[in-house]
């Protein structure tokens, strides 16, 4: 055997060799239980208090804002209401709250006082760009509602899936959710919130990866603890990504 | 710290494929702070040609030099080639799987950051001395033929600056810009992407820690087989190094020296 052909199947041999060693590694539970720790680290370290993400100046701002996620709704009830200014849409609060309610764009608009920010926005992937998101705080619809004491977390039920009717959601705690950057926006750079973008409405959380900004929102429900239907509290949660997004 | 040396050599390799795996999952690096989509500094990427051949590629600015079959187009991690950045052997997971990468970068940045501490009382003694950047010269001359050095229990100065700039700066920055890329940690410090020109732009030096760092480890693997592999492995190991006599007694150390009677010394921990 010439030695380069040797050296070339020894090579691979050995490479496929330490890819089925990583994959197993990978794949045991108990390693994936030990890799966990050091999340719980990160949370219980960054994910406190309310530092604000650095907010730009227009001239910051991306010629354009990249699509992150999944592709509009493909239903005839979302098709029908991006063709008419979105007249059926409602934004529906439920669950542990004093007075679950529902708004359309207008009451959000016209109930809530209007708030801009131009911010990045980190893709888990590894791209940014920058954009100015405007909307209502996401506090300041929970006050309306008033979530009861034992309110523990806020889920984000979308309308988009991905491509199996399994719907998008995404979550907080209460804590995050009463960060003063967490807004639930209806414009991007000025206009309606394009439908790649997540039009009508869509979750903004500057300080943390873009999945957690979940898209297309229409109900927001307030529970005491994730689980069950609530899963690991986002559809990428689900799929081994972190809770908290910060890092 | 010689259980702490092997652990950090293990989180580097680990955060190296991890890194891999992430820098995978888009596969563009950008000297700003967002993205400038049509103008990446370094892209890898690959396809099917023209003529339906698969094509790999590394792009620096606009030029672009092939790599099929390594970047670009390579192993997939099912038994078959692709489009893929980094091939399926040099990345952790094999397959493509951001998620877990993620998770293995995550937790052995924090595996290295601790070890890396238990290097500190060691690490303090690199800070160059007046004496070592006197006997540079010399060392320069002496040292750019190293076979022609015994082992020595003490460090030169070629060494020395070696470990400071790892320690000192490719390390620390390294560990910066990787926290840099995190939205959480930079919301409490503004600066901290800032001072590598932007976030997208941190991606790069963290990028570069990396390459700086694989180039380290194959200059530190190369040095310690040169000079005497078995004597070294067994100072890293047991800490004990066998030094030729007059070495020890801290005499100049000559090629013939390493005929003089062995003396064992305990190597640097």
């Amino acid at each position: 055997m010439k030695r380069v052909t040797f050296i070339s199947i020894a090579g691979s041999t050995l490479l496929t060799g330490c890819s089925g060693f990583v994959t197993s590694l990978n794949d045991n539970a108990t390693v994936r239980k030990a890799l966990e720790v050091p999340e719980r680290l990160n949370t219980a370290l960054l994910s406190h208090g309310h530092p604000l993400a650095r907010e730009y100046a227009e001239s910051a701002i991306s010629p354009d804002f990249r699509q992150n996620g999944f592709d509009p709704p493909s239903s005839a009830e979302y098709g029908r209401w991006s063709a008419t200014g979105w007249a059926g849409y409602r934004l529906v609060v439920s669950g542990l709250v004093d007075s679950p309610r529902s708004y359309d764009l207008a009451a959000l608009r016209h109930k809530f006082p209007r708030r801009s920010q131009i911010t990045r926005h980190d893709c888990v992937e590894g791209w940014s760009v920058i954009g100015k998101w405007t909307g209502v705080r996401l506090t300041d619809v929970l006050q309306d509602c008033i979530p009861k004491p034992q309110a523990g977390f806020v889920v984000f039920h979308c309308l988009d899936d991905d491509g199996t009717a399994t719907r998008y959601y995404e979550s907080l705690n209460m804590e995050q959710a009463a960060h003063p950057q967490a807004l639930l926006a209806y414009e991007l750079n000025d206009r309606p919130v394009p439908l790649k973008n997540g039009a009508p409405l869509r979750l903004k959380v500057p300080t943390q990866l873009g999945y957690k900004s979940a898209k297309y929102v229409n109900h927001i429900e307030v529970v005491a603890r994730l689980g069950g239907h609530n899963g690991k509290g986002g559809y990428w949660e689900d799929r081994d990504y972190e809770w908290f997004a910060g890092i | 710290m010689r259980l702490t040396h092997w652990l950090s050599a293990l989180a580097l390799l680990i955060l190296t494929m991890s890194g891999m795996q992430i820098f995978n999952a888009h596969a563009a690096l950008y000297a700003s702070d967002a993205s400038d989509f049509a103008h990446p500094a370094l892209a890898i990427g690959g396809g099917m040609d023209s003529r339906g051949d698969p094509k790999g590629f590394v792009q620096f600015g606009s030029r672009r030099i092939s790599t099929t079959h390594v970047l670009g187009w390579g192993p997939n991690g099912y038994g078959e080639e692709g489009p893929r950045a980094f091939p399926a052997w040099a990345t952790m997971p094999p397959q493509q799987d951001l998620a877990n990468g993620r998770r293995w970068h995550i937790a052995f940045a924090w595996i290295f950051v601790l070890c890396g501490l238990t290097f500190a009382p060691w690490a303090l003694r690199l800070w160059p001395s007046r004496a070592d950047m006197r006997a540079l010269p010399h060392a320069l001359r002496t040292h750019l033929l190293p076979w022609k050095v015994a082992p020595s229990a003490q460090q030169n100065p070629l060494q020395k600056l070696t470990y400071f700039g790892l320690v000192f700066i490719v390390v620390p920055i390294a560990i910066l810009s990787g926290l840099a890329l995190a939205p959480a940690v930079d919301s409490w410090a503004h600066w901290l992407p800032a001072i590598f020109g932007g976030r997208q732009f941190a991606r790069i030096w963290h990028f570069a820690a990396m390459i700086t760092i694989i180039v380290f480890f194959v200059g530190h693997v190369v040095m310690v087989a040169l000079t005497g592999l078995v004597n070294n492995m067994r100072s890293m190991i047991t800490g004990w190094l066998v030094v030729p006599q007059s070495a020890a007694a801290g005499g100049v150390v000559r090629p013939s020296a390493a005929d003089e009677p062995a003396a064992k010394v305990p190597a640097l921990s």
